[in-house]
């Protein structure tokens, strides 16, 4: 099938759906093609801080900078996806007051709101806190939800004209002279091909940035850093707690709706597909964390997972191409002559509206046309409405719900289902907070079957869906199994293995 | 109070050791933090089914216990195993019983779409055999999450249904919730009516595991008569209105012939002194209570029911913390696939061939406690389907030891 487009945009993350939207608001026609879900990359696999710009601000100014002013905007713009929960930065007594002093400067420099908690003020505002903390900073911190806000940003883009294409890997870059001239690309889930002709392209495939480019036969020199984390079962604290210290493994918690995801690492990869969370890190992340809140030692565990991001070597960051370290935009006209692609890689979840806006203003110049940004004015669709925990718990016990973990109604899913567009199971999953909760889905994506069935959706052999769903499931569980994981275990596979012999 | 034995564990191993003794004329006392895993998984009575449906049971399973004498299988023995099986088979009167057919596995059809292969099968599901050769109906309820009749029909190539109920109380449709109401006439009035008109030229009805748990033949003949046609069960998510049934029966029967049921209370505290177990004890705060017996039973199940617990170093028994076999660390304990074989489902409490608690020398530890059920280590009763078999076997036989 041939497809045309004045620009492709490539990658359905946050930077590439928010260049969707934000060339679509100023009247550019555009195209997005993802080869995944929109969020299978980085976008849905980070740790959901919503940055006050704390964690950069001493060793890093200039992302602290950019992060301090993002913030300010999303609070505005998409106040649904955003929990404003504050952060606290925790010294330790083994950590000194050293790093702190330096960090509470940092903070007036940069205009950064920072207020100095004694110990007995920071734990009577977290009692779960080690009571041996010397004191803690409290900064803007936040929790933001990445699927709301990357689906908000297509969905808007779609009202204004844009379209998207998912489930599409770009295979081939045809480079004719000093332009790509023709792309080629494939659907994965029924392998027809798509030859797209574009005038111009983006390339906002965060971690697989030079892997894409490789296609037409440039480089740029990129190494791939592995992050994992760890899922509660409950909420441990109300505020995002950091260590102050220079960022390191194992030192922060961010609440997320009704759990607290526990980070990070750093492990270098050679492969963006095939990784997974090792025991090492499992123990790591325990160890560190529990050290600012004791509970963590004793707390159960519903998953694991980890997520790439891209590290630039010193070639690529901070020289003329890059407008910020924070993310790097390369013009490929100036870099290797090739006048009709851009890439836009690195950064943050928090700054994909600056990033898409950078990128949107170069490939304004490139083409000749003067519109002006609008995103960080115009809110994303939802922002009117109040976020969804408080909805679902009012209506509890009144209507059916397919997940008792996370109170997801049928209704919900059924809204989903008719709004269209979903190709799989990991749909679904993305676009409800089915398998989120305590099971993981062992019971709801059973009953989401069902239901697909019901509807005359299901494609092909819902019990090798299932059967995929259950080892996907398995890789963000298996490092966590122990104390009453075990027990749910037991559970999962008496019904699948025993009475269902699946 | 002291008993002949006490019996610790309610799950279906826990109560077939209590009826062995209380028929060997025994005192026995069993304690249980809830009704086990039986009312969340068993249906039919699995006993080995990794064998063919064509060959006897009995004959595949001598020889396979033959290369696997550290099963429990392999300590019960053949004999004693279809005496356990009998034993419990009394428990059932017509009209509803366990029955196998021809001695072999049968595939009865499961909630999911697919076939199991079991043995003993309770006579609510026998029908659901010949789902294959008879054309069917299988019959859903709107509102009940856990059973998806067009799921099953796409997967057995039939006809699936779904009918909306009278109005309800509440919107939440549980198995147990369905189960009760079946058991009202005026609700079997109305399904039979609107299943009957569902039927175009069907010879069977399948419906979810839920036809009532006190009288369910009874349900089902009336569902027969006013439909026309055969009606059978299919397992489905836990609970399992079945097991209940297997439950309540033994608690009924066991509770009449004098056993004494402690439901919902754990043992706290274990008193061990030169080889033997003296007494436990029973913590209802603020009461504890002591027991003695001159002989115990652990049947405690795996990690579900408590039996077993795995901190991240380590895999324990809380009661009399027995030996374990260990599986090696924790990143040992599952492999790669869900679907794999995981080498923790293998680990449990060592024994000797009369089912006493050993330690990894061979060593015995106490020698008035005996160990039944799927705790035993040596098995692998997922991959096996072997649970109740297991269960009953053991339950039966560490019983008849006790007590010899
Ligand atoms: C461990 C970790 C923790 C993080 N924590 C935070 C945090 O707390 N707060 C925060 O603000 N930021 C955080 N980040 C950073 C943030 O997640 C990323 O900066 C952001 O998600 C990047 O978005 P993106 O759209 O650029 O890339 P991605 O989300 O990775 O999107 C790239 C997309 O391109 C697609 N793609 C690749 N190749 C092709 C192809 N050939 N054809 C079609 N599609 C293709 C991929 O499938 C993918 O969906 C974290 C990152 C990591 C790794």
């Amino acid at each position: 099938m041939k497809l045309q487009t004045e620009v492709l945009v490539i990658g359905g993350g946050a930077t590439g759906a928010g260049i969707l939207r934000d060339l679509s608001l100023r009247g550019i026609p555009s195209l997005l093609i993802e080869k995944g879900d929109f969020l299978s990359g980085a976008s849905g696999r980070n740790h959901g801080l919503f940055h006050s710009g704390g964690r950069y601000v001493v060793s890093d100014p200039e992302a602290a900078r950019e992060c301090i002013v993002e913030n300010r905007i999303l609070r505005k713009i998409a106040p649904h996806c955003i929990e404003e929960t504050d952060g606290l930065f925790v010294s330790l007594p083994e950590d000194g007051l050293d790093f702190r002093n330096r960090f509470i400067q940092a903070c007036e420099e940069a205009a950064l709101p920072a207020l100095l908690l004694l110990r007995e003020e920071a734990l009577s505002l977290e009692p779960g806190l080690n009571p041996d903390l010397l004191s803690a900073v409290k900064v803007p911190d936040g929790a933001i939800d990445p699927f709301e806000l990357v689906l908000a940003n297509a969905k808007d883009a779609e009202v204004y004209g844009a379209g998207y294409l998912l489930h599409a890997e770009i295979t081939s870059l045809v480079v004719d002279g000093d332009r790509v001239k023709t792309v080629l690309a494939k659907d994965l889930l029924h392998g027809e091909e798509y030859l797209i002709e574009a005038s111009y392209l983006i390339n906002a495939t965060g971690a697989w940035a030079d892997q894409l480019l490789k296609l037409a036969g440039l480089h740029i020199a990129m190494a791939l850093s592995k992050g994992s984390m760890l899922i509660t079962n409950q909420r441990l604290t109300h505020r995002v707690i950091n260590r102050c210290r220079p960022p390191s493994d194992g030192d922060i918690v961010v609440p997320n709706h009704t759990v607290s995801i526990l980070g990070t690492t750093s492990v270098r990869l050679e492969d963006a597909e095939n990784f997974e969370v090792t025991p090492r890190e499992v123990s790591l992340l325990i160890q560190e964390t529990s050290k600012m809140i004791p509970a963590i030692e004793e707390t159960r565990f519903i998953r694991a997972y980890a997520g790439i991001r891209p590290l630039f070597q010193s070639g690529e960051k901070g020289d003329d191409r890059a407008i910020s370290r924070g993310f790097v935009l390369i013009d490929h006209e100036k870099r290797d002559g090739i006048k009709n692609l851009i890439t836009i890689t690195g950064g943050k979840l928090v700054t994909y509206r600056l990033m898409a806006e950078k990128t949107s203003d170069l490939l304004c110049r490139k083409m000749g046309v003067d519109v002006s940004c609008t995103t960080h004015l115009k809110p994303l669709p939802g922002a009117e409405k109040p976020s969804g925990l408080k909805d679902r718990l009012k209506t509890l016990g009144k209507v059916e719900t397919l997940c008792d973990c996370e109170l997801v109604r049928r209704e919900e899913v059924e809204e989903a289902l008719r709004e269209g567009k979903l190709k799989n199971l990991q749909d679904i999953l993305h676009r409800t907070r089915l398998a989120k909760g305590t099971c993981q889905g062992g019971f709801c994506v059973y009953r989401l079957l069902g239901m697909l069935n019901e509807w005359e959706l299901a494609e092909g052999d819902s019990n090798k869906i299932l059967k995929g769903f259950l080892e996907e499931r398995w890789k963000g569980i298996r490092p966590v199994l122990w104390e009453s994981t075990v027990k749910e275990e037991e559970l999962m596979e008496g019904i699948y293995k025993g009475i269902f012999n699946l | 109070m002291h008993y002949d034995l006490i019996i610790i564990g309610m799950g279906l191993s826990g109560l077939m050791a209590a009826k062995t003794a209380v028929e060997a004329g025994k005192k026995a006392l069993i304690i249980g933090k809830g009704m086990g895993c039986l009312t969340l998984f068993s249906n039919t009575i699995d006993v080995f089914g990794k064998i063919t449906e064509t060959t006897r049971l009995r004959d595949d399973l001598s020889r396979w216990i033959y290369d696997h004498p550290e099963h429990p299988y392999g300590k019960v023995g053949v004999e004693k195993i279809e005496e356990a099986l009998c034993s419990f088979n009394t428990f059932f009167r017509p009209p509803y019983t366990f029955q196998s057919r021809n001695e072999t596995n049968s595939l009865i059809p499961t909630g999911i779409g697919t076939f199991r292969p079991t043995y003993l099968i309770p006579s609510t599901m026998m029908r659901g055999i010949a789902l294959k050769e008879k054309k069917t109906l299988v019959i859903g309820f709107k509102g009940y999450k856990d059973f998806y009749s067009q799921r099953l029909a796409d997967s057995f190539e039939c006809r699936g249904t779904t009918l909306s109920l009278p109005e309800s109380p509440s919107t939440e449709i549980t198995a147990t919730a369905l189960a009760r109401w079946m058991e009202q006439p005026s609700f079997r009035e109305f399904i039979g009516t609107e299943v009957k008109k569902q039927i175009r030229d069907e010879e069977l009805i399948g419906f979810p595991a839920v036809l009532g748990v006190n009288d369910p033949m009874g349900v089902r003949k009336d569902l027969e008569k006013k439909t026309g046609v055969s009606v059978f069960e299919i397992p489905v998510l836990p609970p399992s209105i079945p097991g209940m049934r297997i439950f309540n029966r033994f608690k009924e029967r066991l509770i009449q012939r004098g056993v004494t049921f402690l439901m919902g209370y754990s043992v706290s505290k274990a008193t061990l002194k030169d080889k033997r177990c003296e007494g436990i004890e029973i913590l209802h705060p603020p009461v504890t209570t002591s027991y003695s017996a001159d002989h115990y039973v652990l049947a405690t199940g795996r990690f579900m029911g408590g039996g077993l617990k795995a901190d991240r170093e380590k895999i324990s028994d809380p009661v009399f913390n027995l030996p374990v076999s260990q599986p090696g660390s924790q990143e040992k304990w599952f492999e790669k696939s869900f679907f794999d074989e995981h080498p923790i489902h293998r680990t449990g409490i060592l024994t000797d061939s009369s089912l006493h608690p050993i330690d990894e020398k061979g060593e015995l530890i106490l020698e008035n406690v005996r160990v039944a059920g799927t705790i035993l280590s040596g098995h692998h009763f997922l991959e096996e389907k072997s649970r109740e078999g297991i269960e009953i076997a053991t339950g039966y036989w560490a019983a008849k030891q006790a007590l010899n």
